[in-house]
This record gives C-alpha cells, sequence and structure tokens, in this order.
C-alpha cells in the first residue's frame, strides 16, 4: 500500500516536471519550425541553435512584474492560469506513457492512474481546462477578454460533441474506455492499427483535438490580429507562461491519445521498441500542430460552429452508426 | 479639358485583372456540393505541402531569408543619403572644403554651422564646421551645391546615438588620413556623372 | 481514508454551493457552482462509479459552461451586484435545513447498515457495462422517455433558433441589404 503511494507519487511528480519542461521546448521547437517554414532561422543566440532561449524566456516568465488589473476581479483573475495548467496535468495522469518496464525487478507501469475510464477521464480533465481561459476572460475587466471568453464558450460548445462522438466508434470496437486496452487490443502490428477500420473517426478526432487545444485553424480565444490576446490581454509573467504550460501539454495529450488510440500506441512496431515507437508517433502529432499553423489561416468563430454542428457532427453519428450495423451484422 | 481629367488621379497604366469568383451558392444543395468539393479537391493538402516544401528547401538548401542584421548589412545604393562625409584631396591629403559657405547658405533645416578664417597662405582654413543632426533632414542639397565635392553622403545609416555631437565634429566625417587609399568618390546626389566627359562642350567663343 | 475523503469532499462541495447561492458577484457564483459540480464526481469516484464519476465530470462541466454564457451577456463580472436580504425568516429557515441536513449526513451510516441493495453489483462486469446494463434493463423505459423528451428539445430548440438561419450576417456575397445595415447605423 505504502509502496503503491509513493510510487505514485514519484510518477506525478515526474509527470509534472518531465511535461512542463516538454511544454517549455515544444514552445522553441514551435518558434524554429514555423520559423523554418517561412525561410527565417528562429531563436539563433541563446546557446547552441538557440536551445537555451527556452531558459531564458523561463527566467524572463520567473521575474517579470505580475500585474493583476486594477478593476479585475482578483480571486478569480489570479486562479484561472492555475486551472488551464492543473487540468492539463490532471489529463496527463490517466495516460499510459511506456509501455511497462522492469527496474531492479521492480516492474513500472508509466501510467499515474489506471482508471478503467481513462478515455472519458481525460476529455473531461481536458474540458475542465478551458475554464481557465473562460474565467481569465471574464475576470480581468478588458473587453478583448470578455470576447475572449465568449468565444471560449463557442468552442468548447462546438468541439466537446465531435470528440466524444468520433471517439464512440473506436470505443464500440475495442469495448473498453481503458487506454490500455485500446493498447492491448492492437498488438498485431501496423495492420491492426485502429486508424485503417476508423479513418472517418480518426480524421473528426484530430480537427476536434485541434479546437480542444486551441491550436492554429480554431485559434479563436486568442487570435492575435481579431481580439489582440483575447483572453489572455492582461496576463503577464509567470501567469500568462502558466496558460502555455497547459496549452502545451494538452497539445502532448491529445497526440498521446491519437497515437494510443488510433495508431497502434506503444505496441511494437517493426524493429522499433515501443517507447520510442510512441515518441516517434507522438511527435509526429505535435509536429502536425505546427505544421499546420504555419500552414493554414483560421477561421472565423460562426465558421467552427458551422463546421462543427452541421458537417463534422452528423459524420460523426453516421460514423457510429454505420460501425454499430457492421458490428452487429 | 473638363474637370473630370484632373479629378482622375489614377496616373498611369492600369493592368488591374479581375479575379473570377465562384458564383456565390444560393441553395442548400450548392453549398453542399460546393463543401464536397473542397473537401475531396484537397487544397489544404497544397498548403501543407508549400509549408514543408519551404522547410526542406530552409534546412537542407540553405534557403533562408534572414539577415542577422548588426553583424551582416544588407547593402544599399550608393545614392542613398545618409549621415555625411567630408573627403579628402587625394594627392596632398588635405580636406577638400576651401570654406565657400555653400551648405551653410542652401540648408533649408538650417543644420550647418560654419567657421572660416584665412591662414597664413591666405587660404580659407575652416576652423569650426558642425552639421547638427537632430534638424538635419537629409535632402542633399549641401551634397549638391559643393562645388569641390567635398562634403557628400556616406552610407552610416545606423543613426542612434547618445548624443548629437558622436556625428557632427568635422574630424568624424572627415576621411581619416591613413584610411585616404580607400576613399571613393560619392555616385550620388550632386556628383559628376559618370558620363561627364561625354557631355563637356566647348564654349562657344567665337562670335 | 474513504472517510477522510468523503467528508473533504462534502465539506467543500457545500461550502462551495453556499459560495453559489449567496455571492452577489457572478462570477465568484459560477465558478464555484462548476467547482461544486467537479467536486461531486468525486463521491463517485469514493464509491467506485467511476464512469458515472467521469459523466457528471464531463456533462456539468459543458452546462456551468453554458450557464456562463448566459452569465456573460446578463451581467457584468467584475462589479459587485447590491443586493439587499431582507427576510430574516429565510435565513432562519435555510440555517435550519442546514443544520438538519447535516445531522441526516452524519447519522445516515448508522441507518445504512439495514439497507439491502436490490441490484447489487454484479462480479465480472465493468463500470461503463453495469450502468449500461441496469439503463436498458430496469430503466429502459424512463431511458428511452427522457432520449424522446431530449430529442423533442433538440428540436424545438432548433425550430426556435433557426428561423432565419438562411440570412448569414457575414457570409453575405454582396447583397444590398448589407449596404443598408450600415446605411442605418451611420444614420443612428
Amino acid at each position: 500500500m505504502d509502496a503503491i503511494i509513493i510510487e505514485t507519487i514519484v510518477k506525478a511528480a515526474l509527470v509534472i516536471a518531465v511535461f512542463s519542461a516538454l511544454a517549455g521546448f515544444g514552445t522553441f521547437i514551435e518558434r524554429k519550425i514555423l520559423a523554418f517554414m517561412q525561410r527565417r532561422l528562429g531563436p539563433m543566440h541563446v546557446g547552441p541553435f538557440g536551445i537555451l532561449q527556452i531558459a531564458a524566456d523561463g527566467i524572463k516568465l520567473f521575474t517579470k512584474e505580475d500585474i493583476i488589473p486594477q478593476h479585475a476581479n482578483k480571486f478569480i483573475f489570479m486562479i484561472a492560469p492555475i486551472i488551464t495548467a492543473a487540468t492539463a496535468f490532471i489529463a496527463l495522469a490517466a495516460v499510459p506513457i511506456f509501455p511497462e518496464f522492469t527496474v531492479f525487478g521492480y516492474t513500472i507501469h508509466p501510467i499515474v492512474a489506471d482508471i478503467n475510464v481513462g478515455i472519458l477521464f481525460i476529455l473531461g480533465a481536458m474540458a475542465s481546462g478551458l475554464y481557465g481561459p473562460l474565467l481569465a476572460g471574464m475576470a480581468q475587466a478588458n473587453k478583448w477578454g470578455i470576447i475572449g471568453s465568449a468565444r471560449t464558450a463557442i468552442l468548447f460548445m462546438s468541439y466537446e460533441v465531435v470528440t466524444g462522438l468520433s471517439l464512440l466508434a473506436p470505443i464500440m470496437l475495442v469495448g473498453s474506455l481503458s487506454l490500455i486496452d485500446f493498447n492491448a487490443a492492437q498488438t498485431g502490428g501496423v495492420g491492426e492499427w485502429l486508424v485503417w477500420q476508423q479513418p472517418v473517426a480518426f480524421i473528426l478526432f484530430i480537427i476536434a483535438g485541434f479546437a480542444e487545444t486551441n491550436r492554429t485553424p480554431f485559434d479563436i480565444l486568442e487570435h492575435e490580429a481579431e481580439i489582440i490576446s483575447g483572453y489572455a490581454t492582461e496576463y503577464s509573467g509567470m501567469r500568462w507562461g502558466m496558460f502555455f504550460i497547459g496549452e502545451y501539454a494538452n497539445m502532448i495529450t491529445i497526440s498521446f491519445m491519437a497515437s494510443l488510440i488510433f495508431f497502434g500506441g506503444f505496441n511494437e512496431w517493426g524493429i522499433l521498441p515501443g517507447g520510442l515507437a510512441i515518441l516517434l508517433k507522438v511527435s509526429f502529432f505535435f509536429f502536425l500542430m505546427l505544421w499546420v499553423r504555419a500552414s493554414w489561416p483560421h477561421i472565423r468563430p460562426d465558421q467552427l460552429m458551422w463546421l462543427c454542428w452541421k458537417v463534422l457532427m452528423p459524420i460523426a453519428i453516421l460514423n457510429v452508426l454505420i460501425t454499430g450495423l457492421v458490428m452487429m451484422l | 479639358m473638363s474637370l473630370n481629367k484632373f479629378k482622375d488621379r489614377n496616373v498611369g497604366v492600369q493592368n488591374y485583372t479581375l479575379i473570377e469568383h465562384e458564383a456565390f451558392p444560393q441553395t442548400g444543395g450548392e453549398k453542399f456540393a460546393r463543401v464536397l468539393k473542397r473537401t475531396i479537391k484537397g487544397e489544404l493538402f497544397v498548403g501543407l505541402w508549400v509549408t514543408m516544401r519551404t522547410m526542406i528547401l530552409a534546412l537542407f538548401n540553405g534557403e533562408i531569408h534572414t539577415v542577422k542584421y548588426p553583424f551582416e548589412k544588407l547593402p544599399i545604393s550608393p545614392r542613398y543619403r545618409a549621415i555625411h562625409d567630408m573627403l579628402r584631396l587625394l594627392e596632398s591629403g588635405h580636406y577638400r572644403c576651401i570654406g565657400c559657405g555653400l551648405c551653410e547658405k542652401i540648408c533649408i533645416a538650417d543644420c550647418i554651422k560654419m567657421d572660416t578664417k584665412y591662414d597664413e597662405n591666405q587660404r580659407k582654413e575652416v576652423t569650426e564646421y558642425t552639421i547638427n543632426f537632430g534638424r538635419c533632414i537629409f535632402c542633399g542639397y549641401c551634397a549638391e551645391v559643393c562645388p569641390e565635392l567635398a562634403i557628400v553622403h556616406g552610407g552610416r545609416y545606423e543613426t542612434a546615438s547618445q548624443q548629437r555631437a558622436s556625428f557632427s565634429i568635422f574630424d568624424d566625417m572627415l576621411t581619416p588620413i591613413d584610411a585616404l587609399k580607400e576613399q571613393k568618390e560619392y555616385p550620388g546626389f550632386g556628383a559628376v556623372s559618370p558620363n561627364a566627359d561625354d557631355n563637356i562642350k566647348k564654349t562657344p567663343l567665337a562670335y | 481514508m474513504e472517510q477522510i475523503a468523503f467528508y473533504l469532499f462534502s465539506v467543500l462541495t457545500i461550502g462551495l454551493f453556499l459560495v453559489t447561492v449567496l455571492s452577489n458577484n457572478v462570477l465568484y457564483a459560477m465558478t464555484s457552482l462548476a467547482a461544486g459540480m467537479v467536486l461531486i464526481s468525486g463521491f463517485f469516484f469514493l464509491l467506485g462509479a467511476d464512469f458515472l464519476g467521469v459523466v457528471q465530470l464531463v456533462v456539468y462541466v459543458g452546462a456551468v459552461m453554458a450557464l456562463y454564457s448566459f452569465g456573460m451577456m446578463f451581467f457584468d463580472a467584475t462589479k459587485d451586484i447590491k443586493e439587499k436580504n431582507t427576510s430574516s425568516y429565510l435565513v432562519f429557515f435555510l440555517s435550519g435545513m442546514i443544520a438538519l441536513t447535516l445531522v441526516i449526513m452524519f447519522s445516515a451510516p448508522i441507518m445504512g447498515e439495514n439497507i439491502i441493495a436490490s441490484y447489487p453489483i454484479m462480479a465480472g462486469a465493468t463500470n461503463p457495462q453495469a450502468v449500461g446494463l441496469v439503463l436498458f434493463t430496469k430503466y429502459l423505459v424512463p431511458f428511452e422517455v427522457a432520449a424522446v423528451m431530449l430529442l423533442v428539445a433538440m428540436i424545438s430548440g432548433i425550430i426556435l433558433a433557426g428561423k432565419k438561419m438562411d440570412d448569414s450576417l457575414t457570409t453575405k456575397d454582396e447583397n444590398h441589404e448589407e449596404d443598408d445595415t450600415f446605411s442605418r447605423k451611420d444614420i443612428k
């Protein structure tokens, strides 16, 4: 009992440490890749290839003044970024990161909490993460912030249905809500990946995932050209940084979910061991998010609603129906 | 000529082409058809490929357009009018300025201030020459009016400084005596044109 | 362990819902409502009903988000709304009811020993499966009725909202009406 508690605490601490560092590294990778896609160099001066820019930015964010606007609702203003960051890590708790391995004769399951409704838990935790932007926008006594939080509500109501319905079809196929069961269902190599059986569900999930993580085609919450910075307009210093850690942790979570549910998870992939395979897949999905950001324009809120409610949701329902029919026959 | 002609401010040749828009879908069926067409056509993947190609070229072909500015600078036009240079005579190394004061007179921003006296050879010597760069508008009249091509515009365009005096001391603008060999004639505003020799005509003296 | 967690959750939940009821600031009220809803899912987790807990989380997060958008439209979130509570009888009544609830809560474990579950947890069935079995056998009729009601609500919502759905304000293609609205605004 004590061993499990200690193990869980160690795992939780590791997840928080590693993924907040990875989130920082994600900002660096994003800047570099966007730069190359626009024929620029990106950060170059701090450290080799500018890699220490993360440390420089971190020091800057930590030491910057934490400004709270005069008429803002101070308490809500202060806790809003914490909600975003915390829920992002809570969502990561139910993600099996690597295959289990043995150290000193002690088998380690690299998942903080193996609850048997993992997928729903992750979705719920990530959904409550959107309270961060919502509260931040409403608390800061700034009109851009209000618009940002109104758009948060729009975004949330648009993508949430699509995410759930798109994942329903694979859940029906596997018959479980646990990500580990999903992984176990795809042990037979590339041919058994769920994406071949459920390509439509995968596309829908990726689109909804982009909306969920507030990435470019749907980054309506804080689109700089339209609403300054949306919900983050009045934020500075570490509170602003926490929004970003949350956003990047969410991106990593969505990448993990896409790889685990549709792309075989951490099973061995040809000659690649499982740990490396999932790292590759997650890196690809992370890269896809940056790639799309460099390539595509973003859409208006009404277009997002139109897309989600009038296009994606019917397709998702049809997909679920057809999957059910095929399974029954 | 009618008044209309004056009001037409579109000077020059108009070569505008109207981009052909598709007709906006009216009925639900047309809208659906458009959505379907755009989905299947794969336009989005074209966009993805464009950025990917750019990234591949940038990474492996070195096609990066960044200029690391303080370390490398883009060449500027020879006719660019930046901080002034005072040139020297190539033979003697003496400064070219003869103290005529034309630049002081013509300066429309009233920023050139000079003082002269006769030296022992009864030649005008410049005792004081300053340009107030807080006022200078870099119009180039001084370089144009200078009969000796003594004051010209140089290429120092980084004009941020803690004090104006950093730019406006005569000795700073003057070509250093050891860099006399590198001194180049100014091809810009007020300079002799490259084909000046051909344009010289004999003064018709014989009436 | 479980008892500590239960009392912690219950104190927090009740406190948060008290804030919801008593606060004058819409932002505090909404936030504590959402947090209370999230904490209620903790009870489900404590009872081993993971599925219901997560469903509580997902559903109420969305529902309160919708409430937020109404709150955003109706109130200025950063201002306190001055309210006067005139009825002291109400305060007496409410505090009495809270005291009663607390007594019932603390005495519930003693009473609970006599209760025998009429539908005990089936061995081997996981959480979602158990929920599904109960929903589609014992509670099939209420489930279907609820589904029909939701469908009716959805259709009526679409009809109410969708009367002018064809006139999009943003995607007009050089219509004259657009010019009219602009000029009308200018006149104002």
